[in-house]
């Protein structure tokens, strides 16, 4: 259930520098703004989905939403609370209702250790369980997410992707988190797998009433998980609404170009969609544009938007867009 | 026919038993047409391609049937020969275009390399013709371009650089290896467009390797579907998409999530996971996730039999 009267996680103006380069270097000590300027709302029970091209700091974005990184702009707003400078012991109770699900389950599963152990360390370090009832929490946590309980002694190495994601999503769900932030949970998996995933996070979602942001390339996917979506382009949202609304009918003419680019299985032959490409590539955040940032590569581009930056403004209840000629 | 494969089996020896990556697959190719092979990691659609070009050099590997290029047999042959051939009329294009670029040089001095391998022209008649070659696949200043380093390009611009380079000098045969995965869809929609272009200009044949159903419904003629080392359909684009037959085709066209339309609450999704290929299952390898396995299906592999639109499956067969 989405209760729109309590916001889970709110960011205001929320943003991301990362310093590179030394002062030794030839362009010295620059900055780059990887998130910038960010306020979202996500409320208890609704999965926000964030899309966008590479380097457009979703997943930085994700990161600092669960303090994996620390927040240079902004406040960040847990449950009305702000945590955006708590110390990491400050931090510790949050952990457990804060979770995440990375990409690439053989990478953030230590390879000697058997799953169950794995699955248990978090209640080892958050719980206050005895050995027998983390034995039993685990068989449960391994039931939930469809593994067989003869599983828990054995390596990741001896799973296929797709249960390895599962014991990811075990390990995430394991302290009864109210916000998992799942980043590219499917992108490793094969395609026939993919389904059994977002089924169980499904699932879960309606059995646990766990709030999910879920970042995925894949836009259908998105779709097909999300309640919301929010559209980034060089680290800010350009786009935020229902997620069928704005795939029916995106406003801002980024969101129509990535929307339009997704490849579609056409059975009625003739059917072909209209597609927008577009040409050049994502400018460098160290360096972006003027004005709508945007703009270079923006098919309806006006001498407003090189010099004006659009703010995100709410052009229907619940659609938000940041263009100056939106489609609405 | 530009490429005919016979009972193609590859397979290799490892310390855990023989692995059997390709069993019995066959196809033609014609002139300027795209082939696309659709399957999950695992399903051999790449290492029947490797085969093709020649790139199996595993002294494990055992290599059996027949790989026909303009009626000449490529299974056997040496591989002075086959360097003569590969580059020049078989061109590769693989998923992380660095893998075929060098860090340690430009762009045009690799694709200039490429052409003096196999023409003798001059460097700077090769240099005019990878100018040529960069504005050909949408480079905005090729001038500009050719002096520029692998790391100073986008991945889009990378793979753009290697097509250029498959290019050089007039393949026959195209062969890309999932090229636009590793890619943002509206950089892969641009490379598209580009394989398409390219295909109708220089009149290339091209094998298309993808695990998206979407890039090969947008793409490809004619389509082959892959599992466990085997074809188990195959057809034109239009019956595959519009009446797949095997079982397997439809459940993997029916788990992907619409785009538009009403969302379904769950998706149909195929229970288990690909097999290993060191532990085959006995009879038809698709029949432990299968939702109309019966008794046959555990006893024989079925044969995908002949005509255009096939699937390798007993209840077809039995319809």
């Amino acid at each position: 259930m989405i209760d729109k009267n309590r916001p889970i996680l709110e960011t205001r103006s929320l943003g991301k520098r990362f310093s590179i380069g030394s002062r030794f270097s030839a362009e010295g000590k620059r900055t780059v703004h990887a998130v910038d300027n960010v306020s979202l709302t996500v409320w208890r029970g609704e999965t926000v989905g964030l899309v966008g091209e590479s380097g457009c700091g979703k997943s930085t974005l994700a990161r600092c939403l669960v303090r994996l990184y620390d927040i240079s702009d902004g406040e960040l707003l847990f449950e009305g609370n702000d945590i955006t400078s708590k110390s990491l012991s400050e931090l510790r109770p949050l952990r457990r209702r804060l979770q995440m699900v990375f990409q690439d389950p053989s990478a953030s599963l230590n390879p000697r250790r058997r799953v169950g152990d794995l699955v248990a360390e978090p209640l080892r370090i958050h719980g206050r369980l005895s050995s027998s009832e983390i034995t039993r929490r685990v068989a449960e946590l391994f039931d939930l997410v469809g593994l067989l309980p003869d599983h828990v002694m054995r390596f990741p190495h001896e799973f296929s992707g797709g249960q390895r994601q599962r014991v990811g999503i075990a390990r995430a769900i394991a302290l009864n988190p109210d916000l998992v932030v799942l980043d590219e949970p499917v992108s490793a998996l094969d395609v026939s797998v993919q389904a059994q995933i977002v089924n169980l996070l499904a699932d879960l979602q309606e059995k646990l009433n766990l709030t999910y942001i879920f970042i995925a390339h894949d836009l259908s996917v998105v779709r097909q998980v999300s309640t919301r979506i929010a559209v980034m382009y060089l680290g800010s949202i350009v786009e935020e609404g229902p997620a069928e609304d704005v795939f029916a009918a995106p406003a801002h003419p980024y969101s129509q170009a990535l929307i339009s680019a997704v490849p579609v299985v056409e059975t009625t032959p003739g059917g072909t969609r209209k597609r927008i490409i577009l040409t050049g590539d994502v400018p460098s955040p160290l360096n972006p544009p003027t004005g709508c940032r945007f703009h270079p590569r923006c098919p309806i581009a006006a001498e407003r938007c090189r010099s004006e930056r659009p703010q995100l403004r709410e052009y229907r209840p619940g659609r938000k867009v940041a263009c100056h000629f939106p489609t609405m | 026919m530009i490429l005919s494969v016979r009972d193609l089996r590859v397979s290799f020896r490892t310390n855990d038993g023989l692995v059997r990556a390709i069993d019995g697959v066959s196809f033609d190719l014609e002139e300027s047409e795209i082939l696309g092979v659709v399957g999950e990691s695992g399903s051999g659609k790449t290492v029947s391609l490797l085969a093709v070009m020649g790139l199996i050099t595993d002294p494990n590997a055992t290599i059996e049937g027949s790989i026909r290029y303009k009626g000449r047999e490529l299974v056997g042959l040496p591989a002075r020969e086959l360097r003569r051939l590969r580059g020049n009329e078989i061109a590769m294009i693989f998923q992380d275009p660095m893998t075929a670029l060098t860090p340690v040089y430009t762009i045009g001095w690799q694709i200039a390399e490429q052409i003096r391998a196999h023409r003798n022209i001059s460097k700077s008649k090769a240099m005019e013709r990878v100018e040529e070659l960069l504005a050909e696949v949408n480079f905005p200043n090729p001038h500009e371009a050719m002096s520029r380093y692998p790391h100073q390009l986008s991945g889009g611009m990378r793979q753009r650089a290697v097509i250029a380079m498959a290019l050089s000098c007039n393949p026959a045969l195209l062969v890309a290896d999932e090229p636009t995965t590793a890619l943002d869809v509206t950089v892969q929609a641009g490379i598209l467009d580009l394989v398409r272009k390219l295909r109708a200009t220089h009149k290339s044949a091209v094998v298309f390797i993808t695990h998206d159903m979407g890039v090969v419904s947008e793409l490809a003629d004619r389509v082959m579907v892959m599992y466990a080392g085997r074809v188990v359909e195959r057809g034109s684009r239009a019956e595959l998409f519009s009446d797949p037959r095997h079982p397997y085709t439809r459940a993997l066209l029916g788990s992907i999530p619409p785009l538009t339309g009403e969302k379904p609450r769950r998706l149909p999704a195929i229970p288990g996971s690909p097999p290993s290929l060191l532990r085959l299952p006995q009879g038809c390898a698709f029949g432990p996730r299968c939702p109309v396995h019966y008794e046959p299906c555990g006893a024989g592999k079925p044969d995908l039999g002949s005509g255009t639109h096939a699937a390798a499956c007993f209840r077809v067969a039995q319809a």
